[in-house]
């Protein structure tokens, strides 16, 4: 039986029919060498405090649903040892984020950003069934690959300075995910999107903090996919005085 | 210097049934490592603001004469103006270190059928030519050349 170790959570606590403002509370948690911070979460919520709300499911980092501030740093809970931390430990809803309860965040904003990148192959006329599959080579594969790894774990965002200000603002992985279509042999959807990227929520807001690659657990570099995404955009509308459009 | 975010950042456009808390910054949200750096990088603006400033007295000197222009000369060698030379000079590398880290993973995966070079080899063109360059206005500017 390894050795455990007293380390004292504080956890940010909110229950919107009690209270006005979010607040904090400590818990005393017997910890393990070898746990993640979403073990000690879970522990308090199973054996000290049942009324505690987070978010959490697959515990091997794939779902993006443990996502929150630790110490002021957003990480993957599941993926965040204590061993890297010290007897105290602070934990937040992921910061930028309006707080439903406790730790768990609303994500309906994230979610119409995501969508209003048109995050789907679009195509002017699609193949028909006879035609076979639609077919792409590994260096084609190799152009969007890395942006389409992106869990959808919104640390991009409580990590952006941008998203901060700038409410209308698409976002680190909605335009890595909106880049990662436009860069995909398969669609025809650019311009599209290119319009959406240059729209109210423009890709331009960014001032390239590269806050969001440096806490992106999955190295998707979103910092990259929208500074690309900007480049794309300007050719696009130069491209548009010279090319007439279908859509 | 605590910041609170936008109170209708990541809101979504209609309000759901459930009352929700304001979104909330770390307290130290500016002040961590990465973050000071950032607007560090972002404060030398201001530094280029007063070149650009101190460059257009240099054009008025230049077109008001000699005697305009060696006064300027011998009010550069006011200790605030090396000291404010000197600070120029640490922004505009400290600037450039940060600007070819970054630029690298900037450039499309490709641009018609001319695909980049490798970060690596990228990086070291930008600083070959930084180097290059540099050299070639001391030269000039030392009266070396021509």
């Amino acid at each position: 039986m390894s050795e455990l170790r007293k380390r004292t959570f504080v956890v940010t606590r909110f229950d919107p029919d009690v209270d006005h403002a979010p607040k904090t509370q400590s818990y005393e948690v017997p910890c393990r060498p070898d746990w993640k911070v979403l073990d000690a979460l879970n522990f308090i919520k199973d054996e000290i405090d049942g009324t505690l709300s987070h978010r959490w499911s697959c515990r091997m980092a794939v779902c993006g649903s443990c996502g929150m501030n630790v110490d002021g740093e957003p990480k993957l809970t599941c993926k965040t040892s204590l061993s890297d931390y010290g007897d105290t430990v602070e934990i937040a809803p992921l910061a930028n984020f309006p707080i439903i309860r406790d730790l768990v965040i609303e994500m309906d904003g994230f979610l119409e950003k995501l969508e209003s990148v048109k995050p789907w192959i679009l195509t002017a006329k699609q193949k028909a069934a006879e035609e076979g599959t639609y077919r792409q080579s590994p260096e084609q594969l190799a152009a969007f690959k890395q942006f389409s790894m992106c869990i959808n774990c919104m640390l991009c965002y409580a990590a952006c300075p941008v998203v901060a200000q700038e409410p209308h603002f698409l976002g680190p992985a909605a335009i890595a995910l909106g880049h990662r279509y436009n860069m995909d042999s398969r669609d025809e959807g650019a311009a599209e999107r290119n319009r959406v990227f240059r729209g109210e929520g423009t890709v331009f807001n960014c001032s390239y903090a590269n806050e969001c690659s440096e806490v992106c657990p999955k190295n998707v570099d979103p910092a990259a996919a929208v500074n690309q995404a900007k480049l794309n955009a300007v050719i696009d509308w130069a491209a548009s005085f010279v090319v007439q459009r279908d859509r | 210097m605590a910041r609170s975010p936008d109170p209708q950042a990541m809101a979504p456009s209609r309000p759901g049934s459930t009352r929700t808390a304001p979104p909330a910054l770390p307290a130290d949200f500016w002040s961590r490592p990465r973050m000071r750096t950032y607007l560090l990088f972002d404060a030398t603006g201001i530094v280029y603001l007063l070149v650009g400033l101190v460059a257009l007295r240099v054009a008025w000197a230049l077109a008001a004469g000699p005697d305009a222009w060696q006064a300027l000369m011998r009010s550069f060698a006011n200790p605030l103006y090396v000291l404010f030379h000197s600070i120029a000079l640490v922004a505009a590398i400290f600037v450039g270190i940060r600007f070819f880290r970054l630029f690298p993973k900037a450039q499309p995966a490709r641009i018609g059928p001319a695909k980049p070079p490798p970060r690596p080899l990228l990086h070291a063109m930008l600083y070959a030519a930084w180097g290059a360059v540099t050299l070639a206005l001391l030269v000039v500017l030392g009266g070396v050349w021509p």
